[in-house]
Order: C-alpha cells, then structure tokens, then sequence
C-alpha cells in the first residue's frame, strides 16, 4: 500500500505552470458562508456514520417501495403515504445531529479555534455554514420523499391525494437536526454532552406524552407526529394541522439557529430581528396546530362512521350497488369484478341475490383507532374497508361468501358450522392459486388444522376436518364442483348439514376427525 | 516607506502582570525579528497584532485599517497571515482540506480561485506532492509547512510568524528559513523566535522586547555593534561579566565590560541581544 494515504480531494482544474497570488476574492460575505458549508457537508458525507444511515435510508424507502408486500401497496391512500414518508428520515436527522454537534466542535477539540478566531470569517458565521451543512441532506431528504409519494401517485390503484405540508416535515426534521445540533454545540461545548442530551430529550418526550395522557397540543410539539390507525380515513376526516405544523417547524429552526448564533457573538441587528419573526411564527405555529379536533370534525368523523351513506356516492355494476367515499370510487369496479366472480359459484337465490357493498370506517375515535369494524346488520350488506390490495381482496371475497350463505354480516359472525366450507370455497374457489389464498387470508398463515379466516368484519372460523374439506376442494378444478355446489345449495348452506355431510355432498373423503360428524355451534 | 504596521502606546495587563507596556512600532516591508526571553511579551504582541486581542490602549494600523472598528478589524484579518506559537491542525484533513479550510475562513469564495491559490502556497512550501495526504500522517516539519501554507494563502500583506522553528531538526530548519525569506519579498513579516541565528539570517529588523518593552529596535547588525568591545576571551568564567559561557574550546566567552588587557572577540548578534537583555535571564538557543 501507499505510504500516501490519501483523501478524496475534489479540487477544480489542475494548475498549468507558476501561477500569481489570487486577486480580489472577496466578492461577498454569504458566498463565504455557502462556500464552507459546501465544505461542512461534504466532510459530513465522509463520516461514516451519516455514509451508513444515508444508505440505510434509501434502502429502507427502496424496500419500502419495490418489495411489493404482495400486492398491498399497489392501492396506496396517498393521505397516509405522505405521512408515512415523515418517520424514515429521522434517523438520519439523529445521525447528523450528533455530526453537526461534533463537527462544530472540531476547532475547540483540536485547537484550532484560536488561530481560526482571527481569520476573517467570524464564529457565528462559521455556526451558520455548519447548520447550513445540513441542507444538501434535507434536499436529498427532499428527493428521497418526492420519489417515494410520486412512485406512490403514480400506482393506478392509488386514492386520494397527498399534503405538501405532510411532506415537507421529513426534510424539515433534518434541518431541525442541524440547527440543534449548532446551538447544543454552541450552549454546551463538549461532545460528550450529546449522548445525555439525546438521552434527556427522549426520556423528557416519554414523560410529556406519558404525563398528558396524549393532549393534542403537546404531541404536536414533536417534529414529526405520526397518527396511524386501522384503516385510512377520507382525507377530509383527517383533521391533521400539517400546514401550521410546517410554519411551527420552520419558526422553531430558525429561532434555535438564531439563537445559536446569539451565543456565539452574532449579535446583528438582522440577527436580532430575525429572532423574533422566528419566535413569532412559531408561536403562530404552536397556535395553530394547538386546538386539536374540531367540533365540526368530530361531527363529520361520526357522521361518515355511523351514517356513511349520507356522505358516500354510490355506483351499480351488473345486479348490485357500490357505494364508496368520494376518494374510494375509482375503486368499486375491482370490489364489483370480486363479487361477480364469488356470486358466479353461488347456487340457490344467492346467484341472482343484489348486494350492497358499503365502504365503512370507524373513525369515532380519532386517526389512531384500531377498533374493527361492526359488521352490518341489514341484510345484503357487504362491508369493505379502505385499504385494498393484497390479502384484503381474498378477505372482501370471505365476506361477499359470507353474506351470500348467510344473509347477512352479523349472522356470518355465528358461522361456526360446517358452512364455512362453502363460504371458504366461494371465496377462493376462483383464484388461481386457491390453497395460497387460503394460507394468506387465514390469521395463522397456516392451510391445517382449525383457525380463523379473516374478512372486513367478522372472521369465519373452521375447524380442522372443515379445512381439510375446503383444502380437497380447492385442489380440485372448480368446474367440477360448481354444478355440485349449485345442485346441492340448500343443503350445503344449512346450518344442520355436518362437515362429513357435505364432503359427501361434493365428492370429497369424508374427513373421520372430531368435528366431522356433528353439528357444531358457536357455543360449544 | 510607508510602514505597513504602526503600532504607538499599545499596553495590556493580565490581572496585575503588565504584558505589554507602552508599546510603539513601526514594520515595513521585509522580515523583522522579534527577539526576547520567555515573559517578554512577544507572542503578546503578537496576538495583539494579529487582532486576536484587543490592547487595554494604545492603537495600531495594518496597511492603513484600524482594528478598533469591526469594518477595519475584517480588513486587517484579510490583510492578515497568522502562525501561531504551537499551531493545530485537524489531522484527519488532508494538507490541502486544511489549507483550503482556511482560505475558504478568509473569505475567498470563488471556488476555482480559491484552489489555484491554495495549490499555489502548498507548492511555495513545497509541499504539492503530498496534499493528498491526511495531515496525521505528515512530520512535524510537514505540519509547520502547512501552517506556513494556512498563513500564506491569500498572499496577505502582513505575515506574523510566531516561533516557527521551534521544534524543527537543524535541515528542517533551514529549508523554513528559506520559506520565510521568501516569504518576506513584498510583504511585511514579524518573526517571532528564540533563535538569534533566525534573526541573524533572515531579518532586516529587529527588535528586542523585555518585559513588555521594547528595549530595542533596529538592525541586525545595529544589534551586534552594541557589542564591538565588550565580547572577550578568559580562560575562566570573569565574575565581572554580564554573561559567560564556556565554549567548546574550553576557554570562556564574556560579555559586559571587558577588563583592561582582555583578549576581545569579534562580536555576535547573540553577544548584542544578551547586552540589550541587560542583565534579563536569557533564553537563547544559536
């Protein structure tokens, strides 16, 4: 190896031969400024820690965006996609916190600030181009989170539409990185002052949000407030203060940036007055996002919740009607071509039954409910969520089988006989690969023994000689049983007809363990 | 000549130490030396100059700007070139990141302009060849190069060199007194240093500092007639002498006031600073 180690130096043009002191280079004092925190950033990309969560970052987006999760992401809500885009990049900012800490230290560390005291650029200014290091990062933040949402908007199935201001707090908590880390350095000069500073401020945020139980204008004083519940809500449900939240982020970097430079001797009238239009906006800021829901937002939550008919649109395909949230229309088309394929295997009056598909929510509770949806009480009625794509097709498809066998929602809750063969069959008899299916919409990913099935309200429960029915039958070409199912319906979708009895009735073993013979109820 | 420094009453206390007393001078174009013992007050002065401190009075001018005002102050450190005594360096910066570190702290914003120039000085230290190389990994003589280079870039006009030999092995040493003395072509520089042979080859000025004060101003050879016959010979230490010292041929070197009949020698610059010092323990090292 070379005994030169050397470092990458990006250096302009070579010389050519002997060349005269440089002449009249100081045009202007913010061009200094810019130059070396140009300089800042590029020793900062050298570190290899922002080097590691830089990269962990892109792949963790990349990940995020190309692993497909098997078909869920392809109908992103893109209210929650710009959301989502705000927790990522905090690692990074945590990483570059730390950096910026210690880069702004480097003189004091190594004993370089009294010979640097007295060249021309002063401290505050070399504090400012060290905050200002942190920008190409947030601009690549930037990037990285308009790459992720347009990839997203982009999707056909995609619903709704994203919030610049959402998408701009990923960015912005990297800028609050740096100028934090500035006025740390700056406030308490030793490194080692940064590990209990971000041990203080993590346990000091559990407490307030621990102490508080929640309250709305606390929480919202955390750069990044993330609220994510079970199912997406309509955008005008949402209720998110992300504008003034933005305006608060802005005023808080510049305050503390300001203030960092107060401390460190820049005590310019501009200086001075920008302190206070950045004290100023974000107390505007704080306001703004303070107040929390509205009264009008939580009468529109609970009006979309308990009577979404009053706010939703609704189409007709073929014999039955859809009806979605504004946002969600684009979508009853995929709900209709699920239903027609499930209603086509039906026998009896099932085949010819009008459903009516009703997108629900529950959004009583707030962005952060997880509750599960009640299942629908009038008759015909098929719930279906507001996520799509993925397993939530094959579940949609159980909950279309189960209003079709039983009637109706809550009834398909008391399912726990040999009719959840049928309802299984139904549901996934036309998929082309039926026992995959199977293992995806099952809660236990498993296609043995007893288990769960899942559907947008109530789950369908089976028991294992019902499974191994529904496996025989899924493993045969479904033209084969179709004229089975349509001849024997009445008897396949009695609640008195036994798991034995209906392997018989469609020409699969007879299954010999517990449970095949008898009548089973909810109640045993 | 217009002088490129003037500096009239500049005094500073540390606490009830006088640092600098009543100082006034005058620096023109070429190298002075600045010689004294530990506690003179050089690097005092120094600093004083280079604006890294204010002076409780007294004022000074580099090339016409007053430090006293803030505009004048950032004219003066645009003017400026510092070394300081004991410099630091961040040792995971290449020669040339450092060098370009510093330039971009003297404002020179143009990117293009800027690494001609920083090429340009680490080529007039000698030191292009490893610019590349982090500076942890360069000698000591390397890192006062670089130091040199830091102080260099941007050509200014007033170059202060705060013992910049120290520390260096005898061929190191040569090769930065050269540096200096190009250095010194078109610009005003103020050597600090121990070293009186520094003073003898490269300054065309110097002055002595005792105590705070200037004891004296002038040139090398000023500084050496000072001692035309009072330097001799004995073959043991003359208690009547100011200094002795025993030579290497084991005869001993007086200064003072020769007895009558005493075998004189032809007089030094180091003979000339020891009388100045006047009886001040000296540190010199030839």
């Amino acid at each position: 190896m070379s005994e030169l180690v050397t470092r990458t130096v990006v250096e302009e043009a070579a010389p050519t031969g002997v060349e005269p002191p440089a002449q009249d280079l100081h045009p202007n004092r913010t061009r200094a400024v810019i130059a070396l925190a140009r300089f800042e950033a590029r020793e900062l990309l050298m570190q290899i820690p922002v080097l590691v969560f830089l990269l962990l970052y892109v792949a963790y987006t990349g990940w995020g965006m190309f692993n497909g999760r098997e078909g869920m992401d392809d109908y992103p809500v893109l209210h929650d996609v710009d959301r989502s885009t705000q927790t990522a990049p905090l690692l990074l900012a945590l990483v570059l916190f730390v950096s910026i800490n210690r880069a702004v230290l480097r003189s004091r560390r190594q004993g370089t600030d009294r010979h640097f005291d007295v060249l021309v650029m002063e401290p505050w200014r070399r504090s400012l181009a060290h905050a200002l290091s942190a920008v190409p990062f947030a601009v690549f933040t930037a990037l990285v989170v308009g790459f992720e949402f347009t990839w997203a908007a982009l999707k056909p199935g995609a619903v709704g539409h994203g919030s610049l201001a959402e998408l701009l707090v990923g960015p912005l908590s990297i800028l609050l990185a740096g100028a934090l880390g500035v006025l740390v350095a700056r406030s308490i000069p030793f490194t080692f002052a940064v590990p209990p500073f971000v041990i203080g401020m993590y346990v000091l945020t559990t407490l307030v949000a621990a102490s508080t139980q929640g309250t709305h204008w606390v929480q919202w004083l955390a750069p990044v407030v993330t609220e994510e519940g079970a199912h997406p809500f309509p955008s005008d449900l949402l209720g998110r203060p992300a504008a003034w939240h933005v305006l608060y982020l802005v005023g808080l970097i510049v305050l503390l940036l300001c203030l960092a430079l107060l401390i460190n001797g820049g005590r310019t009238p501009r200086i001075k007055a920008i302190t206070v239009l950045a004290l100023a906006v974000m107390a505007q800021g704080i306001a703004g996002q303070a107040p929390g829901d509205s009264a009008a937002l939580i009468a529109a939550r609970a009006k979309a919740s308990a009577t979404p008919e009053k706010v939703q649109t609704c189409v007709a395909h073929e014999r039955s009607t859809y009806c979605a949230y504004p946002e969600w229309t684009g979508q009853t088309a995929d709900w209709a071509e699920v239903v027609q394929r499930v209603q086509s295997l039906a026998g009896g009056p099932a085949s010819a039954e009008r459903l009516t598909v009703r997108q629900r929510v529950d959004a009583r509770s707030g962005l952060e409910s997880d509750s599960a949806l009640e299942p629908a009480k009038a008759p015909g009625v098929v719930t279906v969520g507001t996520r799509w794509g993925g397993n939530r097709i094959p579940e949609f498809a159980v909950g279309v089988a189960s209003v079709l066998v039983t009637g109706d929602e809550t009834s398909s809750g008391e399912v726990c006989d040999a009719r959840s063969v049928i309802i299984m069959w139904l549901a996934l008899g036309s998929e082309s690969h039926p026992l995959t299916m199977l293992r995806h919409v099952r809660l236990d990913d498993s296609i043995t023994g007893g288990g769960l099935a899942l559907a947008p309200t109530n789950p369908v429960s089976m028991n294992a000689a019902q499974t191994e029915v529904i496996k025989e039958l899924l493993q045969k070409p479904r033209y084969s049983v179709i004229p089975k199912v349509k001849a024997h319906w009445a008897e396949l979708t009695s609640p008195k007809t036994t798991t034995a009895q209906v392997a018989q009735l469609l020409g699969v073993p007879t299954p010999t363990g517990p449970g095949a013979l008898s009548v089973k109820t909810c109640e045993e | 000549m217009t002088p490129t420094v003037s500096a009239s009453g500049l005094t500073l206390r540390y606490g009830g130490t006088v640092a600098l007393d009543d100082v006034s001078l005058r620096l023109s174009e070429g190298v002075t030396g600045l010689l004294g013992p530990n506690g003179a007050g050089k690097t005092t002065l120094l600093r004083v100059l280079a604006t890294a401190v204010p002076a409780d009075r007294g004022a000074f001018t580099v090339l016409g700007h007053d430090p006293g005002t803030t505009s004048g102050r950032l004219d003066v450190r645009r003017a400026l070139g510092y070394l300081p005594q004991t410099p630091a360096f961040h040792p995971d910066f290449s020669a040339f990141e450092f060098v370009d570190y510093v330039a971009i702290l003297k404002e020179l914003t143009d990117r293009s302009a800027r690494h001609r120039e920083v090429r340009r000085v680490l080529e007039a230290v000698d030191l292009s060849d490893v610019r590349g190389k982090r500076i942890k990994r360069l000698s000591g003589g390397m890192r006062q190069r670089v130091g040199l280079a830091a102080a260099l870039v941007g050509d200014p006009g007033f170059l202060v060199l705060d013992e910049p030999t120290v520390g260096l092995d005898p061929e190191q040493r040569m090769r930065f007194r050269e540096l200096i003395a190009e250095s010194g072509v078109g610009r005003t520089v103020l050597l600090s240093t121990h070293q009186t042979e520094d003073v003898a080859m490269l300054c065309h000025r110097v002055i002595v500092m005792v105590r705070g004060s200037i004891r004296f101003e002038g040139t090398p050879a000023e500084l050496t007639a000072r001692a035309a016959g009072r330097v001799w010979s004995s073959t043991a230490r003359d208690p009547g002498a100011r200094a002795g010292w025993r030579t290497g041929t084991g005869s001993f070197r007086n200064v003072g006031d020769p007895p009558k009949g005493a075998d004189l020698l032809e007089p030094t610059l180091e003979d000339g600073y020891l009388l100045t010092l006047d009886g001040e323990p000296a540190e010199v090292a030839a």
